[in-house]
């Protein structure tokens, strides 16, 4: 297919694919390459890494691994990342599409709700969020994806805007065809390609954003995520800085590996750059 | 005139919005284990239960949730943010207070952001796909990759303890009591690796828009039209595709607005500002509902006023849009 | 300045420190000789503002560290731990024990000029320390008057005995006095002078900028004789620590009280000349690290399981990797550091044994299920320190290896008191518990059954023992110190053998402090007291 071609085209796409394969295989093999509970006392605390054959990339200060915090940390970003995302897409397709596809009062109700969603900051609401119901992974994941939906809503519903007048759907009201059939099976595949391209940013964001409440240290304390580490690693910043720095290298090469490949798809599916 | 007018009709279709907003938060926190007292007691280092019985009914929390909420709205509808519980202050006092720091911050990052981002993205999108677009497109990512926080603490470690060329944190120097123009130099100082951390990620999106952007215009049947006429590139750069390419980019300002006061959160604490993000996470922390309350009141004001001048200036760049439609 | 002499001095003082020698080390005599230089700002780290600064109405190390300079207690301690003067000159108590007379100093004003009477202190004992203040509240609990005769007499009448030393001990902390004028009128707790304080001391209110920094400037009509040195004393408001530490080490902050930075920073900035780190003038403020038991969880009724929880975490180890010089191992409720209530390290402990916490476990009827699980626990740590941070994870470490895994959830400040204290939904919890110089006046209620619910750091267990109930009231009502003694020694054997609490790790604060200052750390409660002879050397 020709979007294929195009995308493995891009030396940038190809990266961020290799790159997020590689992550992608971390987490799977987190359970082979480290059996051990990651959390659990491996040796004595804050060790340098590259130090000790036995812990390649040092330990932090509650002596645990870091090299298989790294691995299973990939696993609780991808988690978050790919949870998060999901949950913010399908809330934002569903109000999106309702809100394009009926106009009218549905829409204002629908568009104003997502502006006081915009309009409130929102790291402030995941603070209030995560205050209330706890720190735990699924809160977490749920909270993030909950700040995460409006921009994914306002896209569908451009998209939908744009495509409810369109001939194919005439045709299929003409036929008789119901509303909850128009919407799902003629409209949304259409308006598909550049939600899911813009799932490639919110996931970014997402894993953005646990971090920093890891940073914050309002994230879930029982599993090895990169954000915790790095929390960790604040009060030992100064001379023992690899135990902040490694994990923010992490963050760093899935948000970009994640991007690459959204840009690449943005590329590949986007006619309008043919031929460059 | 019409400008006020406009700006009359748009602030009253926020209001629903901004009510919505409100409303959602103080019902929220309503369920957050813990209130304002029990943040004071475990502040107090002890305390009995007369106490903390006493302080309820001094912060009025021992009268039902609607009621507390009329109460509320109530006050809100005569301009009164009510009573700090933490700052024992009017909540309009305190937000006063810290709104400099955080405007201060959130207009250097963005005039950074949006300075820098424009420059970059044009030679990007001038230079396209040769090295120079490699990377700058390559770094723009990497900064966007990057985690705020995580950049702020390595920019202390690197440029106040090791080079010691910028302060470790502060607003200004307390010790000596400046004025004028040193004073301002002196902020401008402390300002800047904060500015630094909160605006790369942001010079990172504008870059990626401004490029993407420029080269849509560039293929335009117009711009074909002024190289056709023989006019000098740089003219058709600055005067027909910059104008038109910067649509994308003022429209990001006002979407960008929220997401930067949360970003100043982690900003402010990493650096010790004394602003409107770290005043909303305190707040949070000892559920001071007037105060969380009264920012995201006027961060939410804050984003509709961006959101209106952005579309002032949307108009002016674009002259097929009209403000009305 | 010979700068050797110096440092090796600062060296023995950090040893004898790490040891945590029972008595507080007498000032060095090496200082003595040196002229105090008058003059000087001293900038010190504020990492959490508190909502007012009156000592008055708040006993927290958060506020004596800046209204305890600018307001005065009635006694403070002195160099030995011992009961000194400040505001009051001299007392005496009745042999019934029920009424306490003060003798006030003359010639002492406030701030704004007006003159210091009994009168002030009837006023704060009766409408703040009685009503509002923490802890305040239950040690005037019996005060049912506070008689003035003349300006400089106050007599406090109690109706049940008030053991003289309890409460000689207490009145440093919860003894500050303010201006019965400016409080007289309107609700004490919305008072403006809450935030910009009226006292006696050495130095004066200036300015509250809040979220950044505090002033207070010399008083120059202070009543000590050529005191305070300083001219002028800012709290920066600071919270993160490794913010505060590059701060200390580009010369932008003098002193860190209270544990301010990170145990790693400490431990780096020991080994620098600029600076001296110790837990020397901290002693007063001695505190344990607690793991709570909520006896509504069937296991943990058991004392058996209790006990083989204790027995599968490895004190010394966490102590010595993750501590470092400044913990040392905890014999109970009553530190090492108080010398008059201290009973010896002969309560029972519960050494290092992962073979007999199994077997106990075993015996109590929690036998290893599938995946090796006898039965899992919710644990809740406190939010206020790095330590309690690491020794929580460390405890989930530890128990998993007997088989029982632990969840930690995290909760901030308000919500952790409110989840523990209140709702008791907790099954572990651990956090710090405070000595303040006396067990009846902060550790007893961790024992004590009867706590009203929602009452943080008291006895939320439920759990409930008449025979510790009788001991503790007896001994706060014992007049003969060494009486008194005696019942708290029981107090302790009989709580540390049923383990409602376990009390394994006993800690100071430590201080952080320029190598140019001189006079400090030179009583027990250093950090909270008035700083009048603290001065800084070129």
């Amino acid at each position: 297919m020709d979007a294929i071609k195009r995308y493995v085209r891009s030396p940038a796409a190809v990266l961020g694919l290799v790159l997020l394969l590689g992550i992608i295989a971390m987490a799977i093999s987190a359970g082979h390459v480290y059996p051990r509970d990651p959390l659990a006392l491996a040796g004595r605390p804050l060790i340098w890494p590259f130090s000790n054959p036995r812990f390649l990339l040092g330990t932090d200060n509650s002596g645990r691994d870091i090299a298989a915090q790294i691995f299973y940390g990939a696993r609780i970003s991808l988690l978050i990342g790919g949870a998060a995302t999901l949950i913010a897409i399908a809330i934002g397709i569903l109000v999106g599409a309702l809100a394009g596809f009926y106009g009218g009062w549905v829409d204002t109700v629908l568009m104003r709700i997502t502006e006081a969603f915009q309009t409130l900051p929102n790291f402030v609401l995941l603070l209030v969020l995560v205050a209330v119901f706890g720190s735990t992974l699924t809160t977490v994941t749920i909270a993030v994806g909950v700040v995460s939906w409006p921009a994914p809503a306002r896209l569908t519903r451009a998209e939908f805007l744009s495509l409810r007048n369109r001939e194919f759907v005439q045709a299929g009201r003409t036929l008789g065809m119901k509303d909850a059939q128009l919407i799902l099976g003629e409209i949304l595949p259409n308006a598909l390609p550049p939600v899911i391209v813009y799932a490639s940013v919110v996931m970014a964001v997402a894993i953005l954003l646990e971090s920093a409440l890891a940073f914050l240290r309002l994230s879930d304390p029982n599993v090895a995520s990169w954000g915790n580490l790095i929390g960790l690693g604040r009060d030992v910043l100064r001379v023992q800085w690899y135990v902040s720095a490694i994990p923010g290298i992490a963050i760093l090469v899935t948000v970009l590996a994640v991007s690459l490949v959204g840009q690449g798809l943005n590329d590949a599916l986007n006619p309008r750059l043919r031929g460059r | 005139m019409r400008i006020l007018s406009l700006a009359g009709r748009r602030l009253a279709a926020s209001i629903p919005t901004l009510v919505l907003i409100l409303i959602g938060v103080f019902l929220l926190l309503q369920f957050a284990p813990g209130d304002t007292v029990d943040a004071m007691m475990a502040q107090m280092g002890g305390g009995d239960a007369a106490t903390a019985r006493e302080l309820r009914r001094f912060y009025g929390l021992d009268l039902s949730v609607p009621a507390q909420l009329g109460n509320y709205l109530w006050r809100l509808i005569r301009l009164d943010l009510g009573f700090s519980s933490i700052y024992g202050k009017p909540v309009a006092t305190v937000i006063l207070e810290r709104l400099p720091p955080t405007i201060l911050l959130m207009t250097a990052s963005l005039s950074f952001a949006f300075f820098f981002g424009l420059v970059f993205g044009v030679i990007a999108a001038r230079q396209f796909n040769k090295w120079p677009d490699t990377l700058i497109s390559t770094l723009g990512l990497i900064f966007y990759a990057t985690p705020s926080f995580w950049f702020g603490l390595m920019a202390i470690v690197v440029f106040s303890i090791y080079l010691q060329w910028l302060p470790a944190g502060g607003f200004e120097d307390i010790g000596a009591v400046q004025s004028g123009v040193f004073r301002i130099l002196d902020i401008a100082r402390h300002l800047i690796l904060p500015t630094l951390t909160l605006g790369l990620i942001f010079l990172a999106i504008y870059l990626r828009i401004m490029r993407a952007s420029m080269l849509e215009v560039l293929n335009l049947d117009f711009v074909r039209t002024a190289r056709a006429k023989g006019l000098d590139e740089t003219r058709v750069v600055t005067r027909h595709v910059l104008r038109n390419a910067m649509l994308p980019m003022v429209t990001l300002i006002g979407l960008q607005a929220g997401t930067m006061l949360g970003g100043s959160v982690v900003v402010e604490s990493v650096f010790s500002l004394p602003g409107l993000g770290r005043l909303a996470y305190e707040s949070v922390i000892q559920r001071d509902l007037n105060t969380l309350l009264g920012i995201v009141f006027v961060s939410a004001l804050l984003v509709i006023v961006v959101n209106f001048i952005v579309d002032l200036l949307y108009a002016r760049l674009d002259p097929r849009i009209s403000m009305e439609g | 300045m010979d700068l050797t002499r110096l440092d090796i001095s600062r060296r023995t003082a950090l040893l004898t420190s790490a040891a945590i020698a029972a008595n507080v080390v007498n000032p060095l005599r090496a200082f003595a000789q040196e002229t105090p230089r008058k003059g000087g700002v001293f900038n010190v780290h504020y990492g959490a503002e508190q909502r007012q600064l009156n000592p008055s109405i708040q006993a927290s190390t958060g506020v004596y560290i800046i209204g305890g300079k600018i307001q005065e207690n009635l006694v403070d301690l002195d160099a030995n731990g011992q009961p000194v003067g400040v505001l009051a000159e001299s007392w005496e108590a009745s042999p019934d024990g029920k009424t306490v007379t003060f003798k006030l100093r003359k010639g002492i004003s406030w701030h704004d000029g007006k003159p210091f009477t009994s009168d002030d202190v009837a006023f704060t004992a009766m409408q703040m320390w009685k009503k509002i203040l923490n802890y305040g509240s239950t040690l005037q609990l019996f005060l049912t008057s506070v008689d003035t005769p003349d300006p400089q007499t106050a007599i406090f009448r109690y109706e049940r005995p008030m053991p003289l030393n309890l409460l000689l001990r207490a009145l440093p902390d919860l003894g500050y006095v303010s201006a019965k004028h400016l409080y007289e009128n309107g609700d004490i707790r919305q008072n403006p002078t809450n935030l910009a304080p009226v006292g006696t001391g050495p130095f004066k209110f200036v300015k509250y900028e809040r979220g950044q920094y505090i002033i207070a400037d010399r008083n120059p009509d202070y009543w000590r004789p050529n005191a305070p040195y300083l001219d002028r004393i800012v709290w920066r408001v600071i919270t993160d620590r490794a913010a505060a530490a590059a701060q200390m080490e580009a010369g932008e902050l003098h002193y860190s009280p209270f544990s301010g930075l990170t145990i790693s920073d400490m431990a780096r900035l020991s080994k620098d000349k600029r600076f001296t780190v110790s837990t020397r003038g901290n002693e007063g403020n001695a505190r344990t690290n607690t793991l709570e038991f909520n006896f509504r969880r069937k296991e943990l009724s058991d004392i058996r399981v209790r006990q083989a929880i204790a027995h599968a975490i490895n004190v010394p180890f966490f102590i010595d990797n993750f501590l470092g010089e400044f913990a040392r191992i905890g014999t109970g409720p009553i530190p090492s550091t108080s010398t008059d209530f201290y009973p010896g390290p002969n309560t029972p402990q519960y050494t290092y044994d992962k073979t007999k916490a199994a077997a106990l476990l075993d015996e109590a009827g929690f036998k290893p299920g599938a995946g090796g699980t006898r039965f899992s626990l919710r644990l809740l740590p406190a939010p206020w320190g790095e330590d309690i941070s690491l020794w929580s994870t460390f405890i989930q470490q530890s128990l998993s290896e007997v088989g029982i895994p632990v969840e930690i959830v995290r909760n901030d400040g308000g919500g952790f008191l409110k989840q523990v204290y209140d709702e008791h939904a907790f099954d572990l919890a651990t956090g710090w518990h405070q000595y303040r110089n006396d067990p009846a006046v902060s550790t007893t209620v961790w024992y004590r059954s009867g706590q009203p619910k929602g009452a943080p750091w008291t006895n939320q267990w439920g759990w409930d023992d008449a025979r510790v109930d009788k001991t503790i009231d007896d001994a706060a009502t014992e007049i003969d110190p060494v009486k008194r003694k005696a019942l708290y020694a029981e107090f302790d054997k009989a709580v540390t053998t049923e383990l409602p609490v376990w009390m394994p790790i006993e800690q100071i604060f430590v201080t952080v402090i320029t190598a140019k200052a001189r006079n400090h750390s030179n009583t027990p409660r250093w950090g909270s007291t008035s700083w009048h002879d603290l001065w800084l050397s070129a």
